[in-house]
């Protein structure tokens, strides 16, 4: 028992820092690039796996714990098993209208918003396209936001987190620059998805999307609805499938083996492939792959 | 020479100045001009918007002249879900006498409730309606109201607290206990539609389920740790049933760790501790374990098992008697899944010369293969096959062997489950 209270002890006194859980990677890298040593950032859901099934292990309990700060994607993406998380953590400060609960798509303009909504539709978002973390431009609102929030936390270190930011607004204007240079010699500009996942991504860039592999959100491929893609992606000369890293393949294949597009490997956060480790190679990867 | 130079300079500058005065004066005008055609402008676009906002503040009258929901509270409607539970059964025993099953040791003939899947053909086991609502800052408030065919129940009706410190959480009201693994899950949420037989034996139907109260606390710690008290009613009386008084205690201790990314293990022990008449008491252990491995984002392996030992105090001696039941799981994609079960008695020692003379009342088991679809998330279809060693009809022991085919729909704002 002694132990046990030592080590509750310990523990409290080594992270005498804010604890930022977020629900997704990306939303954490920025939290940690405004954070910077002040902040120790938990991810809940792994990006290897579909955002909108995330496992409620009880594990992911002990960290809501202690979170001083839950930050959400929001938009109905974790809605599936995040709130009974929430419940059971018992943390007051992180209740959904409590000062340490923040959901990000409040500040985010959501597009492909269903002007009639009903499961009879599939799995749709009722308040809109909650995937806005592929538009490298939403890290910027993402930054901005979590600075206020860790300062009205945290604000006695209030300059730190400004300074943070303005350091961090500097280097991605710089990395936007290059990186819209680098998406100006794209040329082609058609493709489709698997679910609609890359969809802040392709308007930013000016890409259209001729149709999904899913031929309801959440509903599994159905031969007459690939059938049908197959002819679309015929008719309009689409050479490019975008592929997340969750869904399973064979679909993206056989369309490709049918029609010679080529399956693109896209990832959908900071991490969901090896070589989208940081922010910058997170976007850098969907531009690799979409655009070769 | 000097002076001629300064004359000519001097006539020069005076014609340039001349000639600067006119063009002065000539921009004068122009911008003169330019003036008056803003202010033209100005009053055009003035005018244009002053009937802009007429026609906008007509439009709005028109649109909003009805002030009837000027105190509408729509938007504080609670969450609410329907679910819907119905099967088709085939079972090598009549309706009437598998009415009156027996189990030995734990249901006499004519006691068992039946709420779910009793008639060979077609049930409806229920519709529920269950109600989510934020009542305030510090409370939240959730009922779930069970219709079976021919009664209306309030399967649950309780507030919970959301701003505790120090990681507590106060649940009063009726309410599911969380002794044990599946005794706070609701019937659709189990993986296996009959209840386990432990748990039916011991409890019956409804599980432990009172009005009372609920304390629990999170630890805050790496480690997930959580620990909870309750103090209940106590009017189930399969093991309890003190009518004179509240008279059931709960406490459990729960943990969970990970190993590496995808496995995952939860484990608890629980004691419920009850009277049964007003001088003697049930204590009820109880011990469980599950372990998930994620081998995808719809696919997994589970195995959850629980263990729960009774010592039930009947006065002229103990009734000592434990029961089993062991799950394994395969969610192959998110639309298949399959899995097996084993559950029985395991200890039984009580009188069994009362009814039972000459049955043999060993081995009292039951092994279930189960296949499930799921279209969607919202929508299960499920069919099992039991063979089940556990009951006495009409006096002689009967292997029961049942196939049955339920469809689950949750429909609406149906909240998520926990683990």
């Amino acid at each position: 028992m002694k132990k046990l209270l030592l080590s509750v002890l310990l523990t409290t006194l080594a992270f005498a820092s804010m604890e930022v859980d977020t629900t997704y990677s990306t939303l954490g890298a920025v939290a940690q690039k405004i954070g910077g040593d002040l902040v120790h950032v938990t991810v809940l859901g792994s990006p290897k796996y579909d955002p909108h099934f995330i496992v409620p292990k009880p594990s992911l309990l002990s960290k809501l714990r202690r979170a001083d700060l839950l930050i959400i994607n929001g938009g109905g993406l974790e809605i599936g098993f995040l709130p009974p998380l929430i419940i059971n953590a018992n943390n007051a400060n992180i209740q959904p209208g409590a000062k340490g609960f923040l959901d990000m798509s409040h500040f985010i303009d959501l597009i492909d918003k269903p002007a009639s909504v009903s499961r009879g539709f599939g799995d749709i978002h009722a308040n809109g396209n909650p995937h806005y973390s592929t538009d490298p431009y939403t890290i910027l609102v993402m930054a901005k936001v979590i600075s206020k929030k860790l300062s009205l936390l945290d604000p006695k270190n209030a300059k730190n987190y400004r300074t943070n930011l303005s350091n961090f607004l500097q280097e991605w204007d710089a990395y936007l620059l290059h990186f819209d240079a680098k998406m100006a010699i794209c040329k082609d500009k058609k493709v489709i998805e698997y679910h609609e996942l890359f969809n802040y991504f392709l308007k930013r860039y000016g890409f259209t999307s001729y149709g999904d592999i899913e031929p309801l959100p959440g509903i599994a491929p159905s031969s007459k609805h690939t059938i049908e893609l197959i002819h679309t992606i015929k008719d309009n000369g689409i050479k490019i499938i975008l592929q997340d890293v969750y869904h399973e393949k064979r679909t993206a294949e056989f369309i490709a083996s049918k029609t010679g597009a080529k399956v693109a490997l896209i990832p959908h956060d900071v991490g969901a492939v090896k070589s989208a480790d940081t922010l910058e190679n997170f976007y850098n990867t969907i531009a690799e792959q979409i655009c070769h | 020479m000097k002076k001629t130079m300064g004359l000519s300079l001097l006539a020069f500058s005076s014609l340039f100045a001349e000639a600067e005065l006119d063009a002065i004066k000539g921009q004068l005008k122009q911008q003169q001009v330019i003036m008056q055609n803003l202010q033209e402008k100005v009053l055009q676009l003035t005018n244009q918007n002053q009937a802009k906002e007429q026609n906008k503040f007509d439009v709005q009258m028109a649109q909003n002249s009805d002030s009837s929901s000027s105190f509408s509270q729509n938007a504080y409607l609670p969450d609410i879900a329907l679910i819907l539970n119905m099967s088709a059964v085939g079972r090598n025993v009549k309706n009437s006498e598998y009415a009156n099953y027996a189990i030995p040791g734990f249901i006499d003939s004519g006691d068992a409730e039946l709420p779910f899947n009793k008639n060979r053909g077609f049930n409806l086991n229920y519709a529920e309606v269950a109600m989510h609502s934020t009542v305030d800052p510090y409370f939240d408030a959730f009922a779930i109201f069970h219709l079976h065919p021919d009664a209306l129940e309030i399967e649950e009706a309780f507030v919970r607290t959301r701003a505790l410190p120090y990681g507590l959480k106060i649940k009063a009201g009726k309410f599911k206990s969380s002794f044990g693994r599946i005794n706070s899950m609701h019937q659709h949420a189990w993986n296996f539609d009959a209840q386990p037989i432990v748990y039916e034996a011991f409890f019956g139907p409804d599980s432990i389920s009172d009005p009372g109260i609920q304390l629990q606390w999170v630890a805050p710690t790496d480690t997930y740790l959580m620990a909870g008290i309750e103090a209940l009613q106590g009017t189930n009386d399969r093991s309890f049933g003190d009518t004179e008084q509240s008279n059931l205690f709960v406490a459990y201790l729960k943990t969970s760790v990970d190993i590496g990314d995808d496995l995952s293990i939860l484990g608890g022990i629980s004691l419920a501790h009850g009277k049964n008449t007003i001088a003697n008491a049930t204590d009820v252990y109880g011990m469980d374990l599950t372990l998930r491995e994620q081998l995808g984002s719809y696919s997994s392996l589970v195995w959850q098992s629980e263990y729960l030992y009774r010592n039930k105090d009947i006065g002229v001696s103990n009734d000592k008697q434990a029961g089993l039941y062991s799950e394994f799981i395969y969610h192959v994609d998110r639309n298949y899944s399959g899995g097996i079960r084993y559950d029985g008695i395991v200890q039984n020692n009580t009188d069994l010369s009362v009814g039972y003379t000459g049955v043999n009342t060993d081995n009292l088991d039951k092994y279930t293969l189960m296949l499930e679809y799921k279209p969607f998330p919202m929508s299960r279809i499920r069919l099992e096959y039991t063979h089940d060693r556990t009951k006495v009809i009409n006096g002689q022991r009967k292997d029961i062997n049942e196939v049955m085919m339920t469809l689950n729909i949750a429909a609406g704002a149906h909240g998520a489950h926990s683990y």
